[in-house]
């Protein structure tokens, strides 16, 4: 079986102490929470730091606390004690959805809500194994977040982007089902570091730029999740585009929150799309505002959503049809949200309503 | 004495089950000999090519590395199979055929060292042009193999002129078909442990045919039979995928533990494995079907197209099987079947449940499908005209005598369609962008050897009283998990009147078992099984001959306490061992020039019928309703034969509508289970799956085999009912979403898809 290449591990018991370990070390050191992203990174030969930080050990990053302004998440809570948590509304049902459908039980119980917002961006020419990725010559997305023991990362870096090959940058695709879904619900994190903490959007975390999407500086730890209350007049979804209704990444995923007045009009709206750049898409809803959920708002929505998505040929399912379908997600999980009913809408919806325990 | 619950027809439970669930069982990766080293594989990664030179990096620390070349081989440098034409390692200045060929093996006392000394070697090759898809291989610009690049062609003619029977039909339907390459997936990787003890290679591992892998070592290694001993370790699935590849990766295990003095254990990374082995030929069929006005088949000429990879590995008995069942169960007075395997530089394709059946199936099954529409008939009534009944002649001229169960398993399928279907199954709504459709097929599956195989294998099965005392089932054949060894428990134990528990069925080991012939082709149940029956009661009567002789008296009960007897026997005499070979039932006949004959021994029968959902929002299929009637001559263990076939049903659902395994320039681009992906139990329907039972005279009990034809036709009702759906046909697999759109689309444009 494929194997972890070896290192030191450390597992401090504050936060703050993991983040003075790694920015000490420099960029050899890894955070390792949950591991289901990290690990098969590390078999994989997409890492190799000398220093791995656990979290494990920082119980403060897994409480979950529930106030009247919302709720706060540590990032350590795993996806399925997110999907799962009392505290959440109905109003927080994208990130229900987002957190429940994300991989498989096994992953969601071991894999946190934190990382899943850190996880790597993905490309059917990067995660490969190493032999792999040598035969092609390597690509520009380097192996991330680690020290370069001269001899076993020589040469791991080509010029070349194999996806988009003319071009000079990574298009390595953002498959946090998390992010576009915290997004759309307003949420913030906070970081900490060696020097203290700031707090910023989920919208502000990440850059479109495969190869190293996070805006984080290094020795930055994420701590927790903000999650904003939101009154019974949001509604909420969480659309996910994939080959089946388990396991797999998104290929396409539309957030969505809208505020509707008793009328029927949109008040406040967001909406984020994954799977479909480098980071989460913030889609501009100005559009909606003032107006009825009807067929035709719906369309031009939807359409217009879709537009600054760049589906490439670099994750499963061909671009066409991603693009294609993540329109219809767009537009199916309008409708949801303006109520119709779930025997009226597609697969997807199955596919969410079977993550879901009935309330 | 047996109680109900043991004999064949009931479901005891499986003998390997409380191993494997408690995990006592010892697969090959458990296996740790003291001072075992860790081999890996150096492989070629260009698709074509002259490897010119080897080179090892100086800055490298050999000095716990074993390394091996083709220069330490010492016997051929061949797999020998069918054309001994595969190297166990490119030579320096041999060819390079395919992206992913062994050139050298290393072995080290770990993972991470063996790894980095596999790192640490560099491959000078020339590249050659390359080969990746049919037309290429049929236009032979580049040679891979003779001028015209065919590893194999069958022919298969009955009665007149195919032409002119065309012309004289009524309607003519003509369809070309093409089906992708499909993973086994099997849940264990290939891995097989070497070590030598003096001159004798002892090798175990994870494989199908411990006789094919001895055969094979023997010539590799220079031994003679003796000093080569195979044996299987708990398997974790093959489906076809351990027949050829355990050869190979035995022979590089057993070159390594000799050049090192140490055992060695090679087992595959999934990525290494899905990459390098054999996976199931993509095929394109070309299809001409001739019918009357009033429905009846007249004329079919089938051209037959499979993609064979580097090598010449199994590929012809895929293909001909392929080609035997090509013009389907169906009264066809005229018939020419034409079918080629070509050499590509993909990665040998190879032996894959269904075994070139797949592939034809789904052709045939399409036209009948489009074959009703163009008359305006209902499938199943067009089928009804013109399924075999007992006594029909096949396109190779055999006559069916006996166990024909065409009709029953369609009527089986037709009678459940009427009841309603399974609670808590998987729908999608009722809606107007989701579109339904029905597919049918009916199918046949040859059990066993084509044509004179069986004869000539003359396959053997002991039943003994082992030295200990204890009765003991000893076959080569292998249980995978499919549940061999419950189902030569449960035969032996029947014959000898014993409880299950009773018996024992020993570990398959060259040295210990016969030659029972590989274990595929659907033929473990109805051949070995046939041959552990006869054995079995033949010990049965020694040991009542022995009770009469040590003076039981007629009505002593220790007289039908086989158990008890056997002891004795054991203490007063020794082994017993009844060994039986096959021999073909009388009056069968099969000429391998012209390709003429009783093609099998006996066919299996089945029927499936698919509800399918489109969402035309997302072109995704989901299969409502999936009811499968399989006519397995007598289920020796239900529970047993209903999984193999809800198992294979759903393996033929994956390669229907998820499974792709995709190529660029040779190499697989999704070798792992997070890409290469397979339906899980979410996307698998609610299975309506029905035994038949036609006996076989010849089988033990009258079962036949039933490995194979549940793969063989679901792929073809799945894309007839998603063709019913949408009106726009669908003529390959998979029908991935995307697929299913580009044809829609192509179809809407008017043009063909």
């Amino acid at each position: 079986m494929m194997r972890c290449p070896p290192f030191r591990y450390l597992a401090p018991e504050t936060a703050a102490e993991a983040a003075r370990l790694v920015a000490a070390h420099g960029p050899g050191a890894a955070l390792l929470a949950g591991g289901t992203d990290l690990l098969p990174r590390l078999k994989r030969g997409q890492a190799a730091p000398d220093l791995v930080v656990g979290l494990t050990r920082v119980a403060a990053l897994r409480r979950a606390r529930a106030g009247a302004d919302g709720l706060e998440l540590g990032a350590g809570v795993t996806l399925a004690a997110t999907a799962r948590h009392a505290a959440l509304t109905p109003a927080h049902r994208a990130l229900a959805l987002a957190a429940g459908g994300a991989a498989t039980p096994h992953v969601r119980n071991m894999g946190t809500l934190g990382g899943n917002l850190c996880a790597d961006t993905r490309c059917g020419y990067y995660d490969q194994p190493r032999p792999w990725r040598e035969a092609i010559g390597f690509c520009l997305k380097a192996p991330a977040g680690c020290a370069e023991p001269a001899a076993a990362r020589a040469g791991e870096v080509a010029g070349t982007c194999w996806v988009a090959p003319g071009g000079r940058r990574c298009w390595a695709v953002a498959s946090s089902d998390a992010a576009p879904a915290l997004i759309a619900l307003g949420a913030e994190v906070t970081v900490c570091s060696g020097e203290g903490s700031r707090r910023l959007a989920v919208a502000a975390l990440h850059r479109d730029d495969g190869r190293a999407p996070l805006l984080l500086a290094p020795g930055e730890v994420l701590t927790t999740i903000h999650v904003p209350a939101l009154g019974p007049a949001w509604r909420t979804t969480y659309w996910k585009l994939r080959r089946r209704g388990s396991f797999d990444f998104p290929v396409g995923a539309v957030a969505l929150a809208v505020r509707l007045a008793a009328s029927g009009e949109v008040l406040e709206a967001r909406a984020a799309l994954g799977g479909v750049a480098s980071r989460p898409l913030v889609v501009e809803t100005d559009a909606l505002l003032g107006r009825r959920l009807d067929d035709e708002a719906v369309g031009a929505f939807a359409e217009a959503a879709v537009a600054p998505a760049r589906p490439l040929d670099n994750t499963d399912y061909q671009p066409a049809w991603r693009r294609r379908a993540l329109r219809e997600a767009v537009a199916g999980a309008l409708r949801e949200v303006r109520g119709d009913p779930p025997e009226a809408l597609g697969v997807l919806a199955r596919a969410a309503a079977r993550v879901l325990p009935r309330a | 004495m047996i109680g109900l619950g043991e004999r064949v027809g009931a479901s005891p439970p499986r003998v390997d089950g409380a191993a494997k669930v408690t995990g006592a069982a010892r697969y090959v990766d458990d296996l740790q000999p003291p001072g075992c080293l860790v081999g890996r594989t150096v492989r070629s990664r260009v698709a074509h090519g002259v490897l010119r030179a080897l080179e090892r990096d100086p800055g490298f620390d050999w000095s716990d590395v074993t390394f091996v070349t083709a220069a330490d081989v010492p016997g051929r440098n061949v797999v020998t199979l069918i054309e001994d034409d595969q190297p166990v390692l490119v030579p320096v200045g041999g060819t390079i055929r395919h992206h992913d060929e062994a050139v050298a093996l290393v072995a080290a006392p770990t993972k991470e060292k063996a790894e980095a000394a596999r790192a640490a070697v560099r491959l000078v090759v020339d590249p050659l042009p390359a080969i990746f898809t049919l037309d290429d291989a049929l236009r032979a610009e580049v040679k891979l193999h003779g001028q015209d690049n065919v590893f194999k062609r069958f022919e298969v003619t009955r009665g007149d002129d195919v032409e002119r029977a065309l012309a004289a039909c009524d309607v003519v339907v003509e369809g070309v078909y093409e089906t992708g390459a499909q993973e086994q997936m099997y849940i264990e990787p290939q891995g097989m442990l070497a070590a030598w003890e003096g001159d004798t290679c002892h090798v175990t591992g994870s494989l199908q045919c411990p006789y094919y892998v001895h055969k094979a070592l023997k010539v590799t290694l220079g031994l003679p039979a003796e000093r080569v001993v195979i044996t299987q370790a708990v398997t974790g699935g093959g489906f076809g995928g351990k027949e050829e590849y355990p050869s190979m990766i035995g022979a590089h295990a057993a070159l390594l533990a000799r050049a090192a003095g140490r055992p060695v254990k090679v087992v595959y990374e999934r990525d290494e494995d899905v990459a390098a082995t054999t996976k199931r030929h993509p095929s394109r069929v070309r299809h001409r079907l001739g019918l009357a006005k009033d429905g009846r088949m007249l004329a079919a000429d089938v051209d037959v197209l499979f993609d064979g990879g580097a090598y010449a590995t199994l590929t012809q008995v895929v293909l001909s099987r392929g080609v035997l069942h090509a013009a389907g169960p169906y009264r066809i007075p005229t018939v020419r079947i034409v079918g080629r395997a070509l050499a590509t530089n993909h990665p040998p394709h190879g032996a894959f449940r269904g075994f070139g059946a797949p592939q034809t199936t789904f052709a045939y099954e399409r036209q009948t499908a489009k074959a009703a529409r163009a008359l305006g008939m209902d499938p199943v009534a067009l089928r009804r005209l013109n399924l075999y009944r007992d006594g029909d002649v096949t396109a190779t001229g055999q006559t069916l005598r006996g166990s024909v169960a065409a009709h029953p398993t369609l009527d089986r399928v037709v009678a459940q369609l009427e009841q309603p279907p399974p609670a808590g199954r998987r729908t999608l709504p009722q809606a107007p962008h989701v579109k339904r459709g029905r597919g049918v097929a009916t199918y046949f599956h040859g059990s066993g050897f084509t044509g004179s195989g069986e004869e000539r294998l003359k396959g053997q099965a002991t039943v003994a009283v082992a030295a200990d005392g204890v009765l003991e089932v000893r076959a080569g054949s292998t249980d995978m998990g499919q549940g061999a060894t419950t189902t030569f428990a449960q035969i032996a134990a029947t014959a000898l009147d014993v409880h299950v528990s009773q018996v024992r069925v020993a570990q398959p080991s060259t040295d210990k078992v016969p030659d029972s012939g590989p274990t595929v082709a659907s033929r473990t149940c109805m051949i070995v099984g046939g041959l552990v029956d006869q054995a079995a009661r033949a010990v049965r009567s020694k040991l009542e001959a022995f009770a009469a002789e040590v003076g039981l008296a007629a009505d002593d009960p220790a007289r039908g306490d086989l158990p008890a007897l056997a002891r004795r026997w054991a203490a007063a005499r020794g082994e017993l061992a009844e060994t039986h070979t096959y021999r073909p039932p009388a009056g069968i006949r099969w000429d391998d020039q012209t390709y003429r004959g009783d093609a099998y021994p006996v066919f299996g029968w089945a029927a499936c019928a698919v509800d399918v959902a489109v969402d035309t929002d997302t072109w995704e299929v989901v299969v409502e309703r999936c009811v499968h009637a399989v006519d397995v001559g007598k289920a020796i263990n239900p529970t047993i034969v209903q999984g193999q076939i809800d198992g294979g049903t759903v393996q033929a659902l994956g390669w229907a509508l998820w499974e792709s395994v995709q190529y660029r320039e040779g190499k697989v681009l999704n070798d792992r289970m997070t890409n290469c992906i397979i339906p899980t139990a979410i996307e698998a329907p609610e299975l309506e799956t029905l035994l038949v039972e036609e006996p076989y005279a010849h089988g033990p009990f009258g079962a036949k085999g039933v490995g194979e034809i549940p793969m063989d036709g679901p792929g073809a009702a799945v894309a007839s009912a998603v063709e019913d759906a949408l009106g726009v046909a669908m003529d390959e697999l998979p029908l991935l979403p995307e697929v299913v759109h580009r044809r829609v689309r192509a179809g809407r444009a008017g043009g063909a898809a």
